[in-house]
């Protein structure tokens, strides 16, 4: 008797009650249904039924065959861009609001999250509606006389903005929180000891926000690499990306194993970039005392 | 006649309305261990930002070893800095963070290195390089903070208040080390600091600074026996604080009354019968006796009183004496004086030259 | 004191206009669509001949009533689940010690590293195949929770670091059994947090198309229906549904910021 109220009164056990309820849902209906797409990848599908006769048809078509090689490559590539920009153009925002907002720093970050909650249907609506070819660009372009732009309308560059215009929030965001920790004053020191801003930046603030901006980036890659309600709309016929056709499968021709290998496929790429970035992370290097939390 | 290694002329820099520095000229050589002295908010920090090219002034020119730097940023200025929080860089090891300044000017690594070894024999840091700073004891941050500073042989080193985070040991151990790496190197130290027992215990020249104006500035015994103000007199030495009504003027002797007291005081310039004069007595330079001794001469001052406590400061101690007129005051002498007693009568005198006195000019500070 | 380099001045000015160029880009989409969907002439709206059309085609749309309560009963049913989970889990955390805090830590972010459609997909297989689950308002929250469940989680963890436990210490002290001194001391002080985390799980779920499309099976939500209509080209009942969900959004983005304005200042400024 005595014993369980010791037990109860454990901070390991209160640990575990508390946390446990969530990990299990998480694992219940998160990992497992993650562990199940791994092994229908390797079933195969009959009339719209999943049969479990074990092969790698399914790997051998998505790894072989060049048109999903294509895709794949396609994807990467829209999603290593993306990010890129995201960053180029999420930094100096998030610097300004960090260093300068002073009171107001909340209120402009929240509004630069703020679009992300409208969903991703309504958003996708929104920039065709600028973008599209009867959209209010174009449209205005040819009120004023002038030719419609080609090169933004069904183009694998609509695809692009699209997509930045869906996911910068991310990269401001997990910029802006990391800039919140970060001592300026170590600038002046910098500066002091001989290093142009450039420099400093180089040294000093870019090194130190590394871990924040490596999470910006890999919340930017993933939904970027697996899109495709945005190339959908936007990307026009050779706008097509991976997760198109992914998700062609599970819609008409209801090709349930091959589709699940693409998933594993999807899910191992993003595990690998994952994986790179996180070499590139060494704690002592980004300034981290142990400190925090 | 060479440059001063550091030239202030009429510096000023005004923050919404403040007058954070007020024409302030100065003059530094290379030989100097210089110290900004003053209370918070006296500008001094400014004025060392000013001089570090992390603030411009609004008027004035600032120059460093001969050259008119007043426009030019920080980096370009060729100077070191130890900052009060150390603020080393957290991401770099010792070696980088000391070699920074010197990556920054382009060194090649050899020549880094040479850099490198050589300030940290100076600090005694050797084995250290490859640590983090979180790593590092306080003492050791400081330690690292001032190689960086040094490390490039700077034309002048700023130091912002750089002892103020360490206990009273470390700091005890840093000045001494600070005044040899001084004299070593001469490199001239510009030290801002609000401690003035740092400044009178490192500084060959100080400036006693308020409200954005030098008050005084000269070698430190100057101002610690001769305060040209009266803030000078206050701030230097905790002295004793007294204040009283001129009653007569004769010579260059002035009869103060305190509290009832009769004091005879150095009669300040322009002192007239009923003038109000503060006049400032430092520790030391009251004598204190037991009633029966006698050691005081004419024309000195001499009171009576009880002691009412005494402190042991270590090489000496400070008595508390309540005297008839109800004030009291602090006389620092030696430890264990045997005919002084706690509870006990007690005389205490002075010279009337002893102390400093200065109109009162209504409520300055 | 914030030192301000004089060539600082134009990076500054550069990173403003940046600031307002992004501000505009992701608004001026917004605005125009719910200006538009007041306007007869939705291809060139200048000058705009004003409607309610829109607005009467969308009330009268079939499934608009039920795919708006479907939504919102997904959203409902997520935010709850997700809110009590992430509540619970981030005091456990944050409260008690444990060598396993950075394991959970990492367990409750992952699902923001998959990608929507994995979860999709996969919840739509397992919850069929292996759960006998078919696609329906159940199926679609408990797919939408583990991605708002990390949100929520991180929400509730950024209030969460500013309490005090020395009070819980206290509570302790004076009697309080832990459920007690949570009921009593730590929940009346985090809620805006909690409160918080709910809502924000319930926008995601309500908004979410690429896991619930999966999930729902025939059933309505709003963005399937606007996903449906979106295939066949853009119909203006399209930009009175986005004005609606954007002014449901807005009212509920409203009433978060106060929240954690309230967070703030019930928390106070603690150390640094």
């Amino acid at each position: 008797m005595i014993s369980f109220w010791k037990l109860r009164q454990s901070p390991n056990f209160r640990f575990a009650i508390l946390t446990m309820p969530g990990a299990l849902f998480l694992l219940t209906f998160f990992v497992l249904p993650l562990i199940s797409i791994l092994i229908y990848s390797f079933w195969r599908t009959e009339s719209y039924q999943l049969i479990a006769d074990w092969n790698i048809e399914n790997y051998k078509t998505i790894l072989t065959q060049k048109t999903y090689l294509t895709f794949i490559w396609r994807s990467l590539v829209m999603a290593v861009s993306v990010s890129l920009a995201c960053l180029v153009y999420a930094y100096p925002v998030a610097y300004l609001v960090a260093k300068h907002g002073g009171r107001y720093r909340l209120i402009l970050v929240l509004l630069t999250a703020a679009p992300f909650f409208t969903g991703i249907i309504l958003r996708v609506t929104a920039i065709q509606q600028i973008l599209g070819p009867i959209g209010l660009l174009n449209m205005a372009l040819q009120t004023f006389g002038f030719e419609p732009i080609q090169i933004l309308m069904y183009s694998n560059v609509a695809s692009a903005i699209g997509l930045i215009y869906l996911w910068i929030p991310f990269m401001v965001l997990a910029i802006y929180l990391s800039l919140l920790n970060f001592n300026f004053e170590l600038l002046e020191v910098a500066y002091v000891n001989g290093a142009k801003p450039w420099r400093a930046f180089v040294e000093i603030t870019w090194p130190l926000n590394w871990i924040g901006t490596a999470i910006g980036i890999v919340l930017v890659f993933i939904p970027t690499f697996a899109a495709f309600v945005t190339p959908r709309f936007l990307g026009g016929v050779n706008g097509a990306l991976y997760g198109n056709i992914l998700e062609h499968q599970f819609g008409a021709t209801g090709t349930w194993a091959l589709g699940s290998a693409m998933g594993v496929v999807l899910f191992l790429i993003c595990l690998i970039f994952i994986m790179i970035i996180w070499r590139t992370i060494n704690l002592q290097r980004s300034g981290y005392t142990g400190e925090e939390l | 006649m060479t440059e001063p290694a550091l030239k202030l002329e009429q510096v000023e820099k005004t923050f919404d309305k403040v007058r954070a520095v007020d024409k302030v000229s100065l003059e530094v050589d290379k030989g100097e261990f210089f110290s900004l002295l003053g209370p918070s908010g006296s500008g001094k920090t400014t004025l060392l930002r000013i001089i570090a090219g992390l603030e411009t002034p609004g008027d004035g020119n600032v120059h460093i070893g001969g050259h008119d730097v007043t426009r030019l940023p920080p980096y370009a200025r060729g100077i070191g800095m130890v900052f009060q929080d150390f603020l080393l860089f957290p991401h770099k090891i010792v070696s980088e963070n000391i070699t920074f300044p010197l990556k920054m000017q382009g060194l090649p690594p050899s020549k880094q290195e040479e850099q490198l070894n050589w300030v940290l024999s100076l600090v005694h840091m050797e084995g250290y390089e490859d640590r983090y700073p979180h790593q590092l004891s306080g003492g050791q941050k400081q330690r690292v903070a001032l190689a960086r500073g040094l490390v490039s042989r700077p034309d002048i080193l700023l130091l912002d208040e750089p002892l103020a985070n360490l206990d009273l040991e470390l700091r005890k151990e840093m000045e001494v080390e600070m005044r040899r790496f001084q004299a070593e190197l001469e490199i001239p130290f510009i030290y801002v600091t609000h401690n003035q027992e740092e400044a009178l215990t490192l500084s060959t020249r100080m400036a006693v600074m308020n409200y954005g104006k030098f008050e005084q500035v000269g070698a430190k015994l100057d101002l610690y026996n001769n305060p040209n103000t009266r803030f000078v007199a206050s701030f230097l030495g905790s002295p004793n604080h007294i204040n009283g009504q001129i009653k007569r003027v004769e010579d260059n002797i002035a009869n103060l009354d305190w509290k009832g007291f009769d004091l005879r005081i150095p009669a300040p310039a322009h002192a007239n019968s009923g003038d109000d004069v503060d006049y400032y007595l430092k520790h030391e330079r009251i004598h204190i006796q037991s009633p029966q001794d006698s050691g005081s001469v004419k024309g000195e001052n001499r009171l009576e009183g009880t002691l009412r406590d005494i402190i042991f400061k270590g090489q000496h101690s400070d008595y508390f004496v309540v005297l008839k007129n109800g004030q009291e005051l602090v006389v620092s002498a030696a430890t264990e004086i045997p005919s002084l007693k706690i509870g006990h009568s007690v005389e205490v005198y002075w010279p009337p030259e002893a102390g400093d006195a200065y109109l009162t000019e209504g409520k300055v500070n | 004191m914030a030192v301000v380099v004089p060539k600082e001045r134009v990076v500054i000015t550069i990173q403003s206009i940046l600031l307002i160029f992004l501000y505009l880009f992701l608004y001026f989409p917004i605005f125009f669509i719910i200006f538009v969907s007041f306007v007869d002439n939705t291809v060139w709206p200048f000058p705009p001949v004003f409607t309610w059309e829109w607005y009467e085609r969308l009330w009268i749309m079939s499934d608009f009533h039920v795919g708006f309560l479907n939504s919102f009963l997904i959203g409902v049913g997520t935010g709850t689940l997700s809110s009590i989970f992430a509540a619970s889990a981030a005091i456990g955390l944050l409260k008690y010690q444990s060598r396993w805090r950075g394991l959970f830590a990492v367990l409750y972010l992952s699902p923001l590293f998959v990608a929507g459609i994995l979860i999709g997909i996969s919840s739509l297989m397992f919850h069929r195949n292996v759960l006998g689950l078919p696609g329906n308002l159940t199926s679609a929250v408990l797919a939408n929770t583990p991605q708002t469940l990390s949100f929520a989680f991180l929400v509730i963890l950024a209030q969460l670091t500013r309490y005090d436990w020395r009070m819980d210490e206290a509570a302790m002290v004076f009697g309080a059994r832990p459920a007690r001194c949570f009921w009593e001391i730590t929940l009346p002080t985090i809620w805006p947090s909690v409160l918080g985390a709910f809502l924000v799980s319930f926008i995601l779920a309500f908004n979410n198309l690429e896991i619930t499309f999966y999930s729902v099976g025939a059933i309505a939500t709003l963005p399937t229906i606007a996903w449906g209509t979106l295939r066949h080209g853009i119909e203006p009942e399209l930009y009175s549904m986005a004005a609606v969900i954007n002014g449901l959004v807005f009212l509920i983005l409203i009433t978060l910021f106060f929240l954690i304005r309230l967070g703030f200042i019930r928390l106070g400024y603690r150390g640094q």
